[in-house]
């Protein structure tokens, strides 16, 4: 990849012969961010709704008090602009990756974003199916695991393929935000030759990636949930 | 045998507590279905919820073949359960699976393997009469069809019981004459105890034995259907064969109210009434129907010429319970309290 520096011809446009070797290698490290983030986030956050979802009211283990503390946690994880949780939190990163540029600092700030986001989700999806079965799940003699995994997980699944989705394309969204402070990928791309060098043919390059991978994305998660989903 | 024992359930909720449950003593025997009918809010879910053992009662007892199970939890709960087999509303069945997976949910959440689970299964699903909808989903069956799907689920670990709340209101009448044929059939078959939570009192004549009455929170009354019926004072009797009748005509003595008491009442009573003892009769109304334990059937008469003592002790020796009516509604204004 070109450094760009100052003394760069300012509206230099890069010749398009050269964009895909300047793209490709943004192109990985995007993925390889929102990759990351989304196993932590499918794990973690998937867990946090469950455990929503369960310490609610009609849920297998009725606690309010930890309903209430999970639901806290997860808006103030919300309530944040992704900007600003970023730069917020660089101490903590700082702690957890012992850097605050690059791919690993990127993903700190990502999944602890999309932890809160996924967890409700995950939660709305559980929440839209029949109240009856958690006492269908009971009266089979199904173990809380047996109960959560038939039950609620197996039976939400094409809701869940389509809150990965969402999820997805936000996290490809953050990770274009996060390039602006050196994380890699096609934001950061989009950010020193788009925004700062002004050129034209790698901002155009960008913009047509992200919304190919995000239509592309959609398409396919869309035809997930639909082969999930039954008659 | 199954008894539940002074059965009690109360929440506790901001404005105070609310008693649902104030001591249901009820005794289920096999091979008999025992209807539990009763106006909205009575508590009836809440029963059935205490006996599917999904909530706790707040105290009592629910024995079954002389063991309690209320007090049981985790995995002692789990083990025990089985004996209970429950029925939903609407079939409950999950959506993502196979009509053969719903039934087989109970089996594999015990960990039977697999090739007697998928024998079981066959099993279930041909006594049920959906052999040929094993690889269905629930989305491509009919009401009937699900709820008989979701009673082959319930019979699965072969219960003791079998607990059914309101699994045939939406159902249409053809459905629902399939549904209630099925559970009369599983009485006898397989000799099960089936307490049948209901408000469709047609349903109640055709397949119970017994019924018990629930009023905010206990049993009013309880007895069987068929003494009930021929009750002529009996509240539930009253309400599981309605009458509207017609007001006594003028020229009449006095009203009678009928009710077949016998198994074999000769149909041709009526007629006996007027052409051999020379009674002026008129129907007031009726209901008589056949019953899976012979004719069940109330009437109203007016009657002139001949003395109410008579043809009181007259219809006695057919077979029929009747009693003079003085112009007001015993069966509907007096509460008959049994348990207190
Ligand atoms: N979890 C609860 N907390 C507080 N009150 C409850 C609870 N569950 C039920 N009740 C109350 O108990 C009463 C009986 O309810 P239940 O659902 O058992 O009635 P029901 O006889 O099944 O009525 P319906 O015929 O309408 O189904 C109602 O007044 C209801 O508000
Ligand atoms: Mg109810």
């Amino acid at each position: 990849m070109r450094i760009p520096t100052e003394s760069a011809a300012v509206g230099t446009d890069t010749p398009l012969a050269e964009l895909p070797a300047l793209l490709l290698p943004a192109y990985g490290q995007t993925w390889a961010m929102v990759g990351i983030v989304m196993v932590l986030v499918i794990s973690l956050g998937g867990a946090m709704g469950v455990a929503l979802y369960n310490t609610d009211r009609h849920g297998l283990f009725p606690q309010a008090r930890i309903h209430a503390v999970l639901s806290w946690v997860a808006n103030m994880g919300r309530s944040l602009p992704f900007l600003v949780l970023m730069a917020a939190i660089i101490p903590f990163t700082k702690w957890v990756t012992g850097t605050t540029i690059g791919i690993a600092a990127a993903v700190v700030p990502m999944t602890l974003a999309g932890i809160p986001f996924f967890a409700r989700l995950v939660q709305n999806a559980l929440n839209d199916l029949p109240r009856e079965n958690l006492a269908v799940g009971l009266v089979t003699g199904g173990s809380p695991t047996q109960v959560i995994s038939t039950t609620q997980i197996r039976e939400a699944l094409p809701a869940l393929a389509s809150a990965i989705t969402l999820n997805t394309i936000s996290m490809i969204e953050y990770s274009a935000i996060a390039g602006t402070i050196g994380a890699g990928g096609i934001g950061y791309l989009a950010v020193t030759y788009g925004y700062q060098r002004f050129d034209m043919n790698v901002m155009l390059a960008t913009i047509v990636v992200l919304i190919l991978t995000v239509q592309i994305v959609q398409f396919l998660g869309d035809r997930i949930a639909r082969a999930l989903a039954r008659p | 045998m199954i008894e539940i024992r002074d059965l009690h359930k109360h929440y506790d909720t901001a404005e105070g507590r609310i008693s649902v449950l104030r001591g249901i003593d009820l005794q289920v025997p096999s091979r008999s279905i025992t209807a539990v009918v009763g106006p909205s809010g009575a508590g009836k879910s809440t029963l059935s919820h205490c006996i599917s053992l999904l909530e706790k009662p707040s105290n009592g007892q629910i024995l079954v073949d002389g063991k309690d199970l209320s007090a049981l939890s985790g995995k002692a709960l789990r083990a025990e359960r089985r004996a209970i087999g429950t029925i939903f509303q609407n079939s409950a069945l999950l959506r993502r699976m196979t009509v053969a997976e719903n039934i087989a949910l109970p089996l594999r959440n015990l960990g039977v393997v697999h090739h007697q689970m998928q024998d079981r299964v066959a099993e279930l699903l041909d006594r049920v009469g959906l052999a040929d909808k094993a690889n269905a989903y629930p989305g491509q069956l009919s009401g009937g069809q699900r709820q008989r799907v979701g009673i082959a689920r319930a019979l699965a670990l072969r219960p003791r019981l079998l607990l059914s709340d309101e699994s045939t209101s939406g159902l249409d009448p053809e459905s629902t004459a399939q549904v209630l044929e099925l559970l009369d059939s599983l009485r006898s078959d397989l000799g099960l105890a089936i307490i049948l939570i209901t408000h469709e009192m047609d349903v109640v004549r055709h397949v119970a034995d017994q019924v018990a009455q629930l009023d905010h929170g206990r049993i009013a009354e309880y007895g069987q259907v068929r003494e009930l019926v021929s009750s002529p004072v009996s509240q539930t009797g009253a309400k599981l064969l309605p009458l509207r009748p017609e007001p006594l005509p003028v020229g009449f003595d006095y009203e009678l109210a009928v009710a077949y008491r016998q198994r074999n009442v000769d149909p041709t009573w009526l007629t006996r009434l007027a052409v051999e003892h020379n009674a002026r009769v008129a129907l007031l109304g009726g209901s008589v129907e056949s019953h899976h334990e012979g004719t069940l059937g109330r009437v109203r008469l007016g009657v002139a010429g001949l003395d109410a003592a008579e043809v009181i002790s007259l219809l006695d020796s057919w077979g029929l319970t009747a009693t003079v009516r003085d112009g007001w509604e015993p069966a509907e204004t007096e509460r008959i309290e049994v348990a207190v």
